[in-house]
């Protein structure tokens, strides 16, 4: 089953990719903050990730120098997302795959979850 | 809580001018305190405004949301105020959400990422936005106690000021009153058809502060906080040196009735119908300013552009005062206004030039803008003394609602605290003829010619009449010619030079 992490510290954000993805076919798993998104990944490599910039204990752009510096953890697409602008968070991170900025439309998500996983993906379940 | 080399606890300032006097200079650095307020009052922005001002300064600020707005609207909405720089995010304005860890691991998981986040970001300021939150999930107060006691222990521990946003209202007989260092309200109150917020300092430990409700207004350069000139001024800036000169009205007759013209630094009421000639007075009297003894209009009727063309009309000299810079023109709309607005800019622009003539046309203004009518005998006074001990003699206008008449009703209760001299224009009509009285009620400390003067307005200002006798002959607003004079059927073109 094609799976999707988000990690986003803000509940709603999190809980609403949550019910749009799983209506999508896709299988989610949340994370409240980067270190819980470290401890997923470490426990079952997902397919795509959401990531969000600013985050409490750990912030996207730490959980992806943590990925890159740790060769046991997967190798997955991100998504960065952010309320500030692209420019901005470049300046700052590098890693992921396409940025999304918040807030977002849901077909955004949807787009963007084909895109980057293939819409015949999730047929694999 | 830190405190300065003279021993005063240290201060962080909001950066609102306003709200850090009514502070005494801003909360005291490693305070814990709540900012309430019904949604939509004002709590977020003026949240996001210490933040970014303190971020300016250097500091470093945290703002936590429990169940509060989502970051990316609250960004949006912030992103169009003047104080907002996307370059200080997210270094030193850093947005979290800790309402998972709330729900995951509750009060002590909450306590806990604070505690981390500050240490870790070496934070100065952290705002909790959604604070009810936290209450309704302790589920008991005892639980809450707890929490607020150990997060006001971190505060002072690392000098982090924290900042507790709640849409409820905190109440003297609940916990978190006695727990934290102070309690900011904002409201939102309609006086019939309009609406005016109001900032309230409900409590503020170690250290005096201005009681009662203070004036905002939010901005697209944030909140805006107007203290109450009452409270502001309860105690003049200095004292009153007093003194006896005097100095010209403006109008050399005027100057003899008033037994050698205005004392210095007093306050004098002109008090007529609409179209009585109040304003050309005032005008007279700011045509004696200098650059020595620099002018201010204080308008709220007529704009520059229609100030200029009236003196063009009625007091040719003022044009050349008003573009030489020594008369400043301050108009402002009289429409929606808030009366401690009014007061700051007008004290604001005394101080500014050293203004030492005050003209102030139409104190009705301050009047329609006090929403609670019964502030404006404080509000005067206090802002009257101000103006005396600053050394500023000040004129100022007022109407009266009967046009022609033998009754006069005073427009102000307490004309004794607002005007030390008094000047009233009068309408007379006889025989289908109006004509204009000018009596002096009213000098401080001064001797002064009671009698009614007739005078006429002319190109160059108000002509007043030297002899009293013309005038001998209207009382209360009816005919009344001298004894033993026979009035003929022509009779009002007998007086001297009336009418105009």
């Amino acid at each position: 089953m094609t799976t999707v992490l988000v990690v986003d510290d803000e509940f709603g954000v999190a809980e609403l990719f949550d019910a749009i993805l799983t209506d999508e076919g896709y299988q989610v798993l949340t994370a409240i903050n980067g270190r819980h998104g470290l401890e997923l990944l470490a426990q079952k490599q997902p397919d795509l990730m959401f990531l969000d910039y600013m985050m409490p204990v750990m912030d996207g752009a730490a959980m992806l120098r943590a990925m890159a510096a740790d060769p046991a953890l997967p190798s997955i697409p991100v998504v960065m997302m952010s309320s500030m602008p692209e420019a901005m968070v470049a300046e700052r991170c590098s890693g992921y795959v396409t940025f999304l900025r918040k807030p977002f439309k849901i077909a955004q998500v949807i787009d963007l979850a084909e895109r980057l996983l293939g819409s015949g993906d999730r047929s694999t379940f | 809580m830190s405190q300065d080399s003279d021993g005063s606890m240290k201060r962080v300032q909001t950066g609102i001018a306003g709200l850090d006097t009514i502070l005494g200079g801003g909360f005291l650095m490693g305070g814990l305190y709540i900012v309430q307020g019904t949604p939509g009052t004002g709590k977020t922005t003026l949240a996001n405004q210490i933040c970014f001002h303190q971020a300016a300064e250097g500091g470093r600020t945290l703002y936590v949301t429990l169940l509060a707005e989502y970051h990316a609207r609250m960004m949006q909405h912030m992103g169009g105020m003047s104080f907002f720089n996307a370059a200080l995010v997210p270094d030193q304005v850093n947005y979290l959400s800790a309402f998972g860890t709330l729900r995951q691991d509750g009060l002590s998981g909450l306590l806990a990422l604070l505690r981390r986040e500050i240490i870790a970001r070496k934070a100065t300021i952290l705002i909790l936005d959604g604070f009810a939150t936290a209450q309704r999930s302790a589920g008991d107060a005892q639980g809450f106690d707890e929490f607020a006691h150990e997060l006001q222990g971190v505060a002072i521990a690392t000098d982090c000021t924290m900042f507790l946003l709640s849409s409820t209202k905190s109440v003297k007989d609940t916990p978190e009153y006695t727990i934290v260092d102070g309690i900011v309200e904002l409201s939102d109150e309609l006086f019939g058809w309009s609406a005016e917020s109001a900032l309230q300092v409900i409590k503020l430990r170690g250290s005096a502060h201005l009681r009662g409700k203070h004036a905002f207004r939010i901005t697209r350069d944030g909140l805006a906080v107007y203290p109450r000139i009452e409270a502001l001024l309860a105690n003049p800036s200095r004292s009153d040196e007093g003194g006896i000169e005097k100095v010209s009205s403006g109008v050399n007759q005027l100057d003899i009735m008033l037994g050698g013209g205005l004392p210095v630094a007093s306050t004098t009421m002109i008090m007529g119908p609409s179209g009585v000639g109040k304003t050309t007075l005032g005008l007279q009297f700011l045509s004696r300013c200098s650059q020595a003894e620099p002018g201010l209009l204080f308008g709220f009727y007529e704009t520059p552009t229609r100030i200029l063309a009236k003196t063009d009309g009625v007091c040719p000299p003022m044009r050349r005062l008003i573009e030489a810079g020594d008369v400043e023109v301050l108009w402002q709309p009289p429409t929606d206004g808030l009366l401690d607005a009014y007061g700051q800019r007008l004290l604001e622009a005394v101080h500014r030039r050293g203004v030492r003539r005050l003209f102030i046309d139409g104190l009705g203004a301050f009047r329609t803008a006090a929403s609670d009518p019964t502030r404006m005998g404080h509000f005067l006074t206090a802002l009257m003394n101000e103006l005396r001990v600053l050394g500023v003699t000040t004129v100022y206008t007022i109407e009266v609602a009967d046009i022609i008449g033998p009754t006069i009703r005073a427009p102000i209760d307490e004309l004794s605290s607002v005007a030390e001299n008094l000047v009233l224009l009068r309408f007379i009509e006889i025989r289908s003829h109006l004509y204009r009285l000018i009596s002096v009620l009213k000098v401080r400390d001064s001797d002064f010619d009671p009698t009614l003067h007739c005078y006429a307005t002319t190109s160059q200002g108000l002509d007043i009449e030297a002899n009293p006798e013309s005038a001998e002959t209207i009382m209360a607003g009816f005919g009344r010619w001298p004894a033993g004079v026979t009035a003929p059927d022509n009779g009002p073109a007998l007086l001297p030079r009336l009418g105009g």
